[in-house]
């Protein structure tokens, strides 16, 4: 009866209209994806344009991340300001929410059911609702992070010596999103067909350097299913083959960088892997920037479109030169089911517009404190030119920040919202041998 | 005293590039080329590769450089995708310049035999019945006979190995000198068994051409030292032609990769089951080189028509493989290489100078007696390489989250086949007898051929949650493998062959060793069993024998693969462990390594490569030398009547083997490539700076 349903949903979908729930309320669509339509969060003492720095910074302790404060306190950054402004989804993802969102709910083993399109909850946190952080985790999951399709080239990741600010290694990506269920922007709409695995979604990341790992490949299938492990390959250019990956093994340091395959995007782990509980709402500051308008680096060098990289700079050039905003944000602490799991938990601050994370925090198995995670997120319309239109929050920089080991691995992006470079015929294994070498 | 001093010559390319990686280290990496438009890319490679044998001092100093590129072409008329894309590799090994007398121009030396048995053999065969036509008179034991590889005896009379009538004379001629020669297992073990000795030439082919085959153990110094540039032209490692048509409206697509290349199948390491498609370089670092580097790229097309996903696949794709280029077998390295894979080419060439010039043969017929044999009567003639086509296809996809692949290949097999049972001499027969060539069951006289084999297989591998742990199966079938078979008068048989590995990768942390980063840890067990292996305790004459006669290979073996790696400070220093042990040959080998990434643009690896075996390492097998080939002549002792009685009438027809064993030359295929080898303990250190 649910694949009927969903089927039968699906079909409406494709024929271009979400109406098979009721809809849900106006207001919850305003709050959840207008937020600054008419509301400007704000704290005291607070005005964009302010630099925070070791001096000030317990002026504004209150609308800083605890990590962030304690590195500017120690004068490892300052933080320049600017005016919240927002950054609204693509309307159809909207659309999809206000239609279908309303028929959404949780299983008993906290796996959605009737999701069909869009933002599963977008209705307000409640913190008497003790399924409120794992809605919100699953906003998340099935956000607009990377849109439907996402191509990120170049994609440099740089190893960096915190206390020194050495460079120590840089590998050099190309990556891809492709979301083959729940679409709601590109064709085919909402599914990709045939899917016979039910795959929600497919990452494919390809090294390009350096050389001893050059056109090393990662694939990871994620199933509809959350219940369901992940599939992984990897294509080891040395070996000239596709390795399976235990893909069980998510916390392991990826390529050496200081995330793990789990930190992708924020949390890139099953939803039903942790235990998710929602712990307020503020306002935060937050790296929500218009890419155009920052301070940009000089490399990619020679890049076709112009398109030039978020500069790093502060302790060990481990932080984002941009400009921080004051955003409203949720906060979620998830804590690994799994007594042999590295972390004690993750606290995933989540930003209210967009659902996506602009800074999570890592902490140790003995509940230290030991990895801070800012995400840039950039307006679609003031990054790359073919992301104008886009209503994604654009992948625009990040930082894995190793605060024990003083170490941090910086991700510069050039993302672009497209379905052209990601053909789904790229997305499998077979795909990983052809263009092996 | 010399060889002393090459160590600290081999390594000092080493220490300056050393010191280079901590002196540039820091600084801004140097990628590869990438043009503005991304259509050209171009990266490469220079190393330095200073390899120490604990025995023989430098066996490699090799210098590097490989070039990649590749350049995407705008798609035209059908095509979505056209691309070009090259490997090219160059190298120098001074090791046959500086390793000279091990390796090089001045390699081996004259070799000679201990030969105690002689005077007793002489009386015994004075002393006994002298079957016809062969006559005590005829018994050549002057020293006008004696010719040898070297003296035996201090006693003048038995001066030398026992030539056989038809050597007409010595063997120690002009063109078969007494000099650059190694006996062929001296680097396996000293003969303690008893086996068969035989001397092989170890110098170059250009400097010493005894024994060498063109197109097959050929190789020149400049072969030796420059392996790219030969008739090969294997400095062209890869370049083909990439393009992708799409159909069905891009649900479908052909691609087809044109040109030289590596068709990788198979999902294992160290040791291939399905993974035959290239043939390798062994000669290369025996097993131990990477595969990517090892494997000879081959002409081939190779026409991919990917479904992608399909309404019960996740994933499937259709290949089909035609390799035009001419074949090529596996390079096993030739005699006098300091990487030859089970020894055997020492024993090709060996072998095929014994064809060539005659040769003298230790511990033969039986232990501590030589025996001088002449020229085409035993030995390796001809090398016969196919020139036909191979052909393969494999069906590859995802089912259910199962990765799977259905294989089949119509090739030829890479390994060689040492058929006996063509012409050859009677090696008794008096020089004054007509001797024409002619088939002598049982007689180590051999062409090398490379059989016609048909292969079928599949693969799966999947991830299993309760063990966390990736699996991966394969198997494979193939027909008519040929292997020695010392009860068939031809010396060879075919069988059917089974092979298959199961094989597992786990990631797992070991907090006190690692906290933040996995160990890999890699089991494998390889199979292999020969379905039409045969073996036999009495012999063709129903004389029961020594050991097992029959199939020399194992019916059954097993090898067990263990890797754990590990990644500190970002990945940048990797310690590993590999090793392998091959349970029939009860030899292993383990390899602990250090790799240090200092930057982007430098790579510093130190390794050890360390082996144990059983005992000597040098396993006996059935060696033939107690067959009859050329009755009366050969048959064994205790057929041998006493002098008034007559002849027995087993003498007088050709029989097989009675079992006497010895390392040389099967006992090769029986200690396997880690057990053959194990007396090839090194220490490994290789520099390289790549951009």
């Amino acid at each position: 009866m649910r694949r009927l349903l969903i089927s039968t949903f699906a079909a409406l979908g494709l024929a271009g209209g979400w109406t098979a729930n009721a809809e849900v309320s106006e207001d919850v669509i305003k709050s959840s994806f207008f937020p600054y339509e008419n509301w400007t969060p704000t704290a005291p003492g607070y005005e964009p344009g302010v630099v925070i720095n070791a001096d000030n910074i317990e002026q504004y302790k209150g609308i800083v991340d605890e990590f962030l404060y304690r590195y500017v306190k120690m004068g490892w950054y300052e933080i320049k300001t600017g005016p919240t402004f927002a950054m609204s989804l693509h309307p159809n993802y909207v659309e999809a929410t206000r239609a279908t969102a309303d028929g959404v709910s949780l299983s008993p083993e906290g796996t959605l059911v009737n999701h069909l399109a869009g933002r599963p909850f977008p209705q307000e946190p409640d913190a008497s609702d003790p399924e409120a952080g794992l809605k919100l985790i699953w906003n998340f999951q099935r956000g607009f992070n990377a849109g439907d399709s996402e191509t990120i080239l170049p994609f440099w990741w740089t190893f960096r010596n915190a206390n020194t600010g050495k460079t120590e290694r840089q590998l050099r990506f190309h990556w891809r999103f492709l979301n083959w269920k729940h679409r709601t922007v590109f064709d085919p709409k909402p599914d990709l067909d045939p899917n016979p695995g039910q795959i929600f979604r497919s990452v494919y990341a390809t090294v390009l350097e350096p050389f001893d790992l050059g056109n090393t490949q990662l694939l990871i299938q994620r199933y509809e299913d959350d219940l369901r492990r992940d599939d992984g390959w990897l294509y080891l250019s040395f070996q000239r083959r596709v390795r399976r990956l235990a893909v069980g093994q998510i916390t392991d340091a990826f390529l050496g960088s200081d995330a793990m395959i789990e930190d992708f995007e924020g949390y890139n782990g099953r939803i039903s892997d942790f235990t998710w509980k929602y712990i307020g709402t503020r306002n935060m500051l937050t790296p929500y920037v218009k890419h155009t308008e920052q301070e940009l680096a000089a490399e990619p060098a020679n890049d076709a479109d112009g398109f030039r990289f978020i500069e790093m700079g502060g302790q060990g050039n481990c932080f984002p030169m941009v400009t921080w905003q004051l955003r409203k944000v949720h906060a979620i602490e998830g804590t690994p089911k799994d007594k042999n799991h590295p972390l004690a938990k993750r606290v995933l601050y989540t930003d209210a517009e967009t659902m996506t994370f602009p800074i999570v925090h890592v902490y140790d198995k003995k509940g230290d404190p030991w990895k801070w995670f800012p995400i840039c997120k950039s307006h679609s319309d003031y990054h790359l030119a073919g992301n104008k239109g886009a209503g994604v929050a654009v992948d625009s920089c990040a930082v894995f920040f190793d605060e024990q080991a003083m170490h941090c691995t910086t991700l510069q992006f050039k993302s672009h919202i497209n379905k052209e470079d990601n053909d789904p015929i790229l997305f499998n294994v077979q795909n990983m041998r052809k263009t092996g070498r | 005293m010399r060889q002393r001093k090459l160590i600290p010559i081999g390594l000092f390319p080493c220490a300056l590039t050393a010191v280079l990686v901590m002196l540039t280290g820091a600084q801004t990496a140097v990628a590869g080329y990438r043009s503005a438009d991304g259509t050209l890319s171009a990266t490469g490679f220079v190393d330095s590769a200073t390899f120490v044998r604990k025995d023989e001092d430098l066996t490699k100093q090799r210098l590097q450089a490989q070039l990649e590129f590749g350049k995407l072409f705008r798609p035209r008329g059908i095509f979505s995708e056209l691309s070009m894309h090259g490997t090219f590799r160059a190298s120098y090994d001074a090791v046959y310049d500086i390793n000279d007398d091990t390796y090089g121009s001045e390699a081996g030396g004259p070799v000679s035999y201990s030969a105690p048995g002689n005077p007793a053999f002489f009386a015994f065969i004075n002393g006994g019945a002298t079957p016809p036509p062969f006559t005590l008179a005829d018994v050549p034991t002057s020293l006008g006979y004696a010719g040898t590889f070297g003296p035996l005896f201090a006693n003048p009379a038995f001066d030398g190995a026992i030539p056989l009538p038809a050597t007409g004379g010595t063997i120690n001629s002009a063109s078969n000198p007494n000099e650059g020669l190694r006996l062929a297992a001296s680097d396996v073990y000293g003969y303690q068994d008893g086996g068969v000795i035989l001397a092989t030439p170890v110098r170059p082919c250009d400097v010493d051409s005894r024994g060498c085959r063109a197109d097959y153990f050929d190789k020149t110094k400049s072969d030796l030292e420059y392996r790219e540039f030969n008739d090969d032209w294997d400095f062209i490692r890869e370049l083909y032609i990439d393009a992708a048509i799409p159909l069905f409206r891009g649900r479908n697509e052909l691609a087809l990769r044109v040109g030289r290349q590596q068709v990788v199948w198979g999902r294992t390491d160290l040791f291939r089951v399905l993974d035959v498609v290239n043939p390798m370089d062994f000669s290369r670092q025996n097993l131990y080189a990477e595969f990517e580097d090892s494997r000879i790229p081959m002409g081939m097309v190779n026409a991919e028509y990917r479904f992608g996903a399909t309404n019960w696949f996740e994933d499937l794709n259709v290949q089909f493989l035609w390799k035009f280029e001419q074949f090529r077998p596996h390079d096993l390295g030739q005699g006098g290489e300091p990487y030859a894979i089970l020894g055997a080419g020492n024993f090709f060439r060996a072998f095929a100078n014994c064809w060539d010039n005659g040769c003298t043969v230790g511990n033969f017929p039986v232990a501590d007696v030589a025996v001088e044999f002449p020229a085409q009567a035993i030995g390796i003639r001809n090398v016969n390489r196919p020139d036909h086509t191979e052909v393969g296809g494999r069906i590859e996809g995802v089912f259910k989250g199962v990765g799977f692949s259905l294989n089949a290949l119509y090739f030829y097999s890479q390994f060689p086949s040492l058929r006996g049972g063509i012409e050859s001499i009677n090696p008794f027969l008096d020089p004054m007898t007509p001797n024409a060539p002619t088939v002598h069951p049982y007689s180590l006289a051999f062409d090398i051929e490379f059989p016609r084999l048909f292969m079928v297989g599949g693969s799966v591998d999947w991830y299993w949650e309760f063990a966390k742990s990736s699996f991966r199966v394969e198997t494979s079938y193939t027909t008519d493998e040929e292997f020695a078979d010392t009860s068939k008068a031809s010396l060879y048989s075919d069988s059917d062959v089974f092979r298959w590995v199961i094989g597992f990768d786990r990631p797992t942390f070991i907090p006190f060793l690692n906290r933040t980063r996995a160990f890999l840890i890699s089991g494998q067990i390889f199979g292999q069993h020969l379905l039409d292996h045969e073996s036999y305790s009495v012999n063709s004459a129903g004389i029961p024998t020594m050991s097992q006669i029959g199939f020399q290979d194992w019916e059954d073996n097993y090898i067990v693969t263990l890797l754990i790696q590990g990644n500190y400070f970002n990945d940048r220093v990797t310690p590993q462990i590999i090793t392998a042990y091959d349970t029939e040959a009860e030899a292993g080998v383990i390899s602990p390594s250090v790799e240090w990434k200092p930057s982007n643009n430098w790579v510093v690896k130190f390794a050890l490569n360390l082996k144990w075996a059983d005992d000597t390492g040098a396993i006996a097998a059935d060696d033939n030398r107690a067959a009859n080939p050329y009755p009366p002549f050969t048959c064994a002792p205790p057929l041998l009547p006493p002098a008034t009685v007559p002849p027995s009438a087993a003498c007088f027809s050709p029989y097989s083997s009675l079992g006497a064993a010895g390392f040389e030359p099967l006992g090769r295929f029986r200690s396997g490539p880690i057990g053959a080898a194990h007396n090839e303990d090194e220490v490994q250190l290789t520099v390289r700076y790549q951009f």
